[in-house]
């Protein structure tokens, strides 16, 4: 990140996360402050993957010290300021690290290894020149002034790299078929569309490194021979759609993107496509006739995309950390990235962690580190306390993992083999408040939704899972239910046309095997333990620990609830929609729920 | 293409390389159960129902429409756990499902329905939730009903690949996708009626039927088409009206279309689909008429006859046969157009006979002919579907030829075919070409444009010239001319007509459909000598090793059987089958059947038409046949004034036309649907009708009033059908022979293609034409210049006696360019005053962007609008404005 001039450096993370932590009023401030400071610059980076920190702000120091900084606010910018500016300790419960104090170590950063998130936090996103001096398009310059397309692919064959979207097909491979088709035109196309809930891997790496994406991009499109890409980017990124566009500017005006790269033979045309927001475009053919203009539908295959994909050529589809992951690959070579990984499953995963985790994030770690490792060692246990109770794993598309499997290893047979899937690499993190049949359904309501309505499998299977959950989760369900989810869920994995059908019923799958006693307890016993499913829970006041405060009363929007003020109150269940607003307000704990 | 061998239930099949399994069990009769895969469409993969399972091959259970064939593959249909998969997927489609067959007019050909007798189903275990939205009447011919909708997709994939519309789509996702028009706005479409016929269940609905009868009920007769030239095979769905124990008798009740038969594939129009409501018009004739003190009064059918045979004998003696003139018809069958001619020639004794093409492009049928002997016109119809060009030439293919558009896009779909659009005015045709070239030229620089082509294939060297000059004759004079030819003439940019011609010169077969508004100007002779030039210099390159560049021609002809009233010589020029009536020789092979010697003075060409004699008093009675020249000779005051003329006139047709009501006597005449018969298409394919109910009324066909009024008047005319009139005519024509009555059941007969396996094509010589001048005067008082044209939704007598077709179609509008309804303060739906130096009328304007600035266009096909009246010629000046109060 060069030297500092004799400047103090401050840098803001202004990832889509940070901004929404309220690091965007702390960038203003810091600027509006310290425009009278000569000796200090302020600049800003993106996400560098400590969401539970947000807002960051990172101090670097021309003797070389280097201070980064969380959770702080524009409101504490006037008491740390100017301690910053004189190098003088500030309040402890700001500090994350210290290189004066080398001990003091951010336990979410050990286990951790970057590649494809090298630059993520580090960079200014929105300048090509960092990312030049951080060895940025060498790679593809190597590509372009020394290999050749069959020595690049076998390069990506030998790095042992699979498609990080979720399926994990080996992108060497891929990358082969699509060479070996014949075609006057090819395309190569970055998939973006990153749609699980609680993932924002690709969203990270698009706002904090996006020419990284755009590199593995133009050296995919040399491998096979593409001389026109599209980024498929979801207009829900608007942050990392500027970025992007930014980018490809910067490096069309360097001879980076356009005609004759680098001098060489090769050119390349890249254009960025912005989704409309629906979950299933992020299915290759239903991407492709997302771009076409279609409705985005997937399409049979046969034909694959690499015989007759966009507009009836040749076309690659990667996904974003796959191409993230290139450049690094040609760079080191694919021996350096084999040696990280299982046997099967090489090099590093990116994971967004979030849900009921202490320190959620970005992490980056080698494939076949233990599950727990993530969710203990580095996003620190869940955050209330409670106990752990699962994790999902792959969006909607993937499976629950309870906490008896949490060493399994993060490779994408071990998960597999739980029933849950790798996926893009959302990780969502359940404790004891949550209700297993209300995860099922949460996701069922989310892929019913999302089902684009082409097969029937897909588009009525779903619903009916629903409506038999729906039915669970109300007290009404029966036990021969279960019978018909999993007879139901077994037909619709089968015989769904693409994978957002193939896959929507792993949610189901996996919490009725590992959480089966849950859901016969919904049945039986009409019962939440988790006290989630407002149909089986009752809100009450406990009498003896009612002060008569009145805040149930005044928050309660039903008018459910009596009482005056020091008397005792009563919940009319009449009245009562179970809202639980009443058990939010109360600081006495005199509402039971359950 | 390799064939791949392999097993399906047992049964030992062999089918292309690349059929997906569906297809090759259909092909080989084997039943796989399935609700969206329909093989002229792209697989779309969707109902999930044509799971197989494949034991031998890339084992597994696959999706029969979706996975190819490989060598020594095994396929199981049916297997225990496909069953218990097919049941599932029927379950859920029925939950949401009305089952409301007792009132659905699908009953009995729904597929939903079939599928789940077959898997003999039980109740399903979930709860129906049934969708009970409103059924979309948003328009007079299709409904839809969402409630009994599957989402097989396959109407919208129909509306996109075969009509290149794209009108509907699915909407919403997840449980909540319906099929609807975008914005749920009204269906604006072509009313192809596509969505009904690909739909397996009763989702869409032509309400034309309107409960008229259950699919069990009707008897299905497949018989051609009696609009266009195309001569697509529709299917009459009759029905006794009322019961046949209350005296019904049979009545169309529908018409319907059959993949597997004729030409189309099963793709209608409009017209096709939708137009047969004329056929039980009550505004039909009924009955002979007869003029009374200046009124048509009923007869009987002896007296109209009686009456008809001694006014022509009476005029034959006193001013001899050449006093009466014969219009055959476009749209009679050949048997009838033969007897007409043979009428009018042997029993009458008058060669002045003609018929509206031939009256409106005198020069046509020689250069058709010069066509088919140089072998350029040997295709049919349907090879357009295997075009790797497509090159359409002053033809509307969309309003004038709309199934020809159906297997364009098949050909750009499946082939990858380009597209040349040559046109004065920016037609419309939508499709996916990936090379779609439009040459909009200006009036009169027609030949120009085809002779600026051909300097660019010889500048280019796009065909193998040597082989061209050793193959032709005059090939060098050609050459010289084009040399010395400057292609800025054309107003069009060098670079675009270098495209098109290295697109028509690609390897393989190009289509060229030489349209109406060549054929009708004035210039015409000139640009279709042109454009045999063109084809010509394809073909002459033509090497069959490397499949080099092939073209082949197609005239644009009006109606059901315009070609083939040539075809059987209801010309002056010709004898059946283009046989030179000048000649005496040639007269020989006819006369000799015919059993009668034709007298030299009487075979003579005349340059006069019928009417121009009828103007001059030289003829004294005029016979017509299915035809309405007031309304559709193109100049209208011409004949209006000819028939004020003559003394006695005979029409016979359907409807009391125009024409008709000008007449002594009307012969009520049969319609398509209640004879028997052939009609040749543009094509120059000869299909035959099928018989579907009897005549209404007292009508009777075309060649039984004929052989009635001869035999009256003393001659032999002892046809029993129309098999015998063609057993006649085979003998006769050169065109026709080796046709067989019998066989044309099952095959059509292309008569050019069977005439090239006798001949061999000529060897061609060039003519050298100059482009011409072409004088349109157009003034201060008549600033715009009158085009005309077809339309889609109308032609001839029989659309506008069509109920469905006149309610999506009410009006005849004008067609004014965006500047120049801009500076007129013309807006979509004013009423405009359209006057020429003859006469005015008075229609809605369209603004559109289709013609250009200074033009006008007027649909010719509504005979309502006479548009005729303004004609003097085919590019009349005329001056517009708005209605004033």
């Amino acid at each position: 990140m060069g030297k500092n001039n004799g400047h103090i450096r401050f840098v803001v993370g202004l990832g889509s996360c940070g901004i929404a932590a309220g690091a965007k009023d702390l960038y203003e401030e810091l600027a509006a402050k310290m425009k009278s400071h000569p000796a200090a610059t302020l600049t800003h980076t993106s996400c560098n993957g400590m969401c539970f920190k947000e807002p960051i702000l990172e101090v670097f120091y021309p003797d070389g010290n280097h201070l980064m900084l969380g959770n702080i606010h524009k409101k504490d910018v006037d008491k740390v300021l100017e301690p910053l500016l004189t190098q003088k300790p500030v309040d402890e419960k700001f500090v994350i690290e210290n290189s004066l104090q080398p001990d003091k170590v951010e336990s979410f950063r050990l286990k951790q290894h970057k590649i494809v998130l090298e630059n993520c936090g580090v960079i200014d996103p929105d300048d090509i020149a960092p990312y030049l001096e951080k060895g940025g398009y060498t790679a593809l310059k190597k590509v372009l002034t020394s290999m050749t397309f069959e020595q690049v692919i076998e390069e990506m064959k030998a790095s042992g790299l699979r498609g990080r979207g979720g399926a994990g097909f080996p992108t060497g491979m891929k990358w082969q078929f699509a060479r070996n088709t014949q075609s006057e035109k090819k395309y190569m196309i970055c998939n973006a569309d990153e749609g699980d809930p609680g993932a924002f891997m690709d969203r990270a790496v698009l706002e904090s490194d996006p020419h990284r994406v755009i590199e593995g991009l133009i050296i995919g499109g040399y491998a096979i021979g593409a001389h026109y890409g599209y980024i498929y980017v979801r207009a829900e990124y608007p942050l990392a759609i500027k970025r992007l566009k930014i980018a490809i500017t910067q490096a069309t005006e360097r001879n980076l993107l356009g005609d004759n790269i680098l001098k060489s033979d090769f050119s390349f045309h890249l254009k960025i496509k912005e989704g409309a927001g629906a979950f299933v475009c992020g299915e290759e053919t239903a991407l492709i006739a997302s771009i076409e203009g279609e409705r985005g539908n997937p399409r049979l295959r046969p034909p694959f995309p690499a015989v007759s994909g966009l507009w009836k050529h040749p076309t690659n589809i990667n996904n974003v950390e796959t191409l993230a992951s290139v450049p690094w690959i040609i760079n080191n070579g694919s021996a350096a990235y084999a040696s990280y990984g299982t046997a099967k499953s090489k090099g590093t995963k990116v994971f967004s962690v979030a849900g009921k985790i202490a320190k959620g994030g970005l992490v980056e770690v080698d494939m076949g580190i233990p599950l727990r490792d993530i969710i203990y060692t580095i996003g620190g246990g869940t955050s209330s306390g409670k106990p752990f109770k699962a994790v999902q794993l792959g969006g909607p598309s993937g499976g629950c993992i309870p906490e008896r499997l949490l060493d399994t290893p993060v490779d994408y047979e071990s998960i597999a083999a739980t029933g849950a899937i790798m996926g893009s690499g959302g990780m969502v993190v359940m404790d004891a408040d949550t209700c297993i049949v209300d995860v099922a359904k949460f996701f069922l309501t989310f892929t019913q939704k999302e089902s684009c309505g082409k097969c029937t499998f897909c588009r009525v299977g779903t619903t009916r899972l629903l409506e038999i959950l729906e039915r669970i989760a109300a007290g009404k369900g029966v036990m021969e239910d279960l019978d018909k989810l999993a007879d139901l869920s077994v037909k619709v994995k089968d015989l769904s046309l693409c994978g957002l059908g193939k896959t929507a019923p792993n949610p189901i799958i996996t919490t009725i095997k590992y959480f089966r006693d849950e859901y016969e307890e919904h049945i039986k016993d009409k019962k939440c333990r988790a006290a989630v499913c407002k149909d089986l829970i009752d809100f009450a006041v406990v009498e003896k620990e009612c002060t008569g405060c009145h805040a149930c009363f005044k928050n309660c929007p039903v008018k459910a609830i009596s009482g005056t003020a020091k008397a005792v109150h009563h919940i009319d269940q009449k009245i009562c929609i179970k809202c639980g607003m009443c058990y939010e307000v109360c600081k006495f704990n005199a509402i039971f729920k359950g | 293409m390799k064939t791949v061998h392999l097993v399906i239930d047992d049964k030992s099949i062999a089918v292309p390389e690349g059929t997906n399994i569906f297809q090759a069990a259909i092909d080989n009769n084997i039943y796989i159960p399935g609700l969206c895969y329909q093989p002229k469409l792209p697989q779309f993969g969707g109902c999930r129902l044509c799971m197989v399972e494949v034991t031998e091959r890339r084992t597994g259970h696959r999706f029969a429409c979706a996975h190819p064939v490989s060598e020594g593959m095994i396929v199981k249909v049916n297997t225990p756990k496909i069953t218990r998969y097919r049941k599932s997927v029927m379950e859920y489609l029925l939950a949401h499902h009305p089952l409301d067959c007792p009132t659905c007019d699908k009953s009995g050909e729904c597929g939903l329905q079939n599928i789940s007798y077959d898997l003999n189903l039980a109740p399903g275990r979930f709860k129906t939730t049934r969708m009970n939205v409103p059924v979309i009447r948003d328009n007079p011919l299709l409904e839809l009903n969402r409630n009994r909708c599957v989402l097989c997709g396959r109407c919208v994939s129909t509306c996109k690949e075969i009509e290149g519309l794209g009108a509907i789509d699915f909407q919403n996702r997840g449980i909540k996708t319906v099929i609807g028009t975008a914005f749920d706005k009204p269906l604006d479409c072509s009313f192809c009626g596509g969505c009904v016929a690909v739909c397996p269940t009763g989702a869409w609905q032509d309400r034309t039927l309107g409960f008229g009868g259950r699919s069990w009920e009707f008897m299905k007769t497949p018989t051609i088409c009696p609009y266009c030239s195309v001569g697509c095979t529709i299917v009459l769905n009759t029905k006794a009206s009322p019961p046949r124990r209350d005296g019904g008798v049979d009545t169309v009740k529908r018409v319907t279309s059959d993949d597997y038969t004729g030409i189309n594939e099963g793709n209608l129009c409009v017209k096709g689909r939708f137009g047969y409501e004329f056929i039980h018009s009550s505004e039909r004739i009924n009955t002979p008429l007869l003029r009374r003190d200046n009124e048509l009064i009923p007869v009987s059918w002896d007296e109209a006859i009686a009456c008809i045979s001694e006014n022509f004998k009476k005029i034959i003696a006193e001013h001899g046969g050449a006093s009466i003139g014969g219009i055959g018809s476009e749209k009679s069958t050949n048997e009838e157009n033969y007897l007409f001619q043979k009428f009018c020639r042997t029993v009458l004794k008058t060669n002045n006979i003609d018929n509206l093409s031939n009256i409106k492009s005198p020069f046509l049928n020689g250069l058709i002919y010069k066509s088919v002997i140089h072998g350029f016109a040997s295709a049919s119809l349907k090879d357009i579907e295997t075009a790797t060009t497509l090159f359409f030439f002053g033809a509307d293919i969309t309003e004038a030829h709309p199934v020809i558009g159906n297997m364009a896009r098949k050909a750009i779909r499946l082939k990858g075919a380009n597209l040349v659009i040559a046109n004065a005015r920016n037609v419309q045709f939508q499709s996916q070409a990936r090379s779609d070239v439009r040459l909009r030229y200006a009036l009169g620089s027609q030949v120009a444009l085809v002779n600026a082509i051909m300097k660019a294939i010889i500048d280019g060297n796009l065909v193998d010239l040597k082989k061209v000059e050793a193959s032709t004759n005059n090939f060098p004079a050609l050459r010289g001319q084009l040399n010395n030819f400057d292609p800025q003439l054309t107003g069009i940019s060098a670079e675009t007509i270098k495209q098109a011609a290295t697109l028509l010169t690609n390897n393989g077969n190009s289509y060229l459909v030489c349209g109406k508004d060549v054929e009708e100007d004035p210039q015409g002779k000139d640009i279709i000598e042109a454009l045999l030039n063109l084809c010509a210099l394809i073909n002459a390159g033509y090497n069959a090793d490397t499949n080099s560049a092939r073209i082949s021609i197609f005239f644009s002809r009006s109606h059901n059987n315009s070609q083939g009233v040539n075809d059987v010589g209801v010309v002056p020029g010709y004898l059946p089958g283009y046989a030179d009536i000048e000649n005496a020789s040639s007269r020989e092979t006819v006369e000799n059947v015919w059993g009668v010697k034709l007298p030299d003075d009487m075979c003579k060409k005349d340059n006069q038409d019928v009417f121009d004699l009828a103007l001059q008093d030289k003829l004294k009675a005029l016979y017509i046949m299915g035809e309405n020249p007031m309304v559709n000779h193109p100049d209208g005051k011409k004949v209006h004034d000819a028939l004020q003329k003559v003394g006695f006139i005979v029409v016979q047709d359907t409807f009391l036309t125009e024409t008709a009501r000008k007449a002594n006597v009307v012969l009520p005449s049969a319609t398509f649907a209640e004879k028997e018969g052939t009609f040749t298409n543009m094509g120059m394919l000869v299909q035959r009708l099928n018989k579907a109910i009897p005549p209404v009324g007292n009508a009777r066909p075309d060649w039984q009033i004929i052989s009635d009024i001869a035999k009256k008047m003393g001659h032999a005319f002892a046809y029993a059908s129309p098999k015998d009139v063609m057993v006649e005519l085979e003998r006769v024509s050169p065109a026709y022979s080796g046709i067989i009555y019998d066989r044309l059941k099952r095959k059509e007969f292309h008569w050019t293609s069977f005439l090239l396996t006798k001949n061999k094509p000529l060897k061609y010589t060039f003519g050298v034409i100059e482009p011409g001048v072409l004088n349109i005067s157009v003034s201060k008082d008549f600033p715009f210049i009158l085009l005309t044209g077809a339309n889609l939704n109308h032609q001839g007598t029989f659309s506008r006696h069509t109920k469905a077709l006149m309610s999506v179609a009410p009006e005849c509008l004008v067609e004014v360019s965006r500047n120049d309804a801009r500076a007129m303060g013309v807006n979509n739906g004013d009423v405009v005053i359209i006057e020429s130096a003859r006469n005015k009328i008075k229609l809605k304007a369209k603004v559109s962007g289709k013609v250009s600035e200074g033009m006008v266009f007027i649909s010719e096909d509504y005979e309502r609008q006479p548009v005729n009246l303004l004609r003097d010629g085919a590019y009349t000046p005329v001056r517009i404005h708005k209605e004033i109060g």
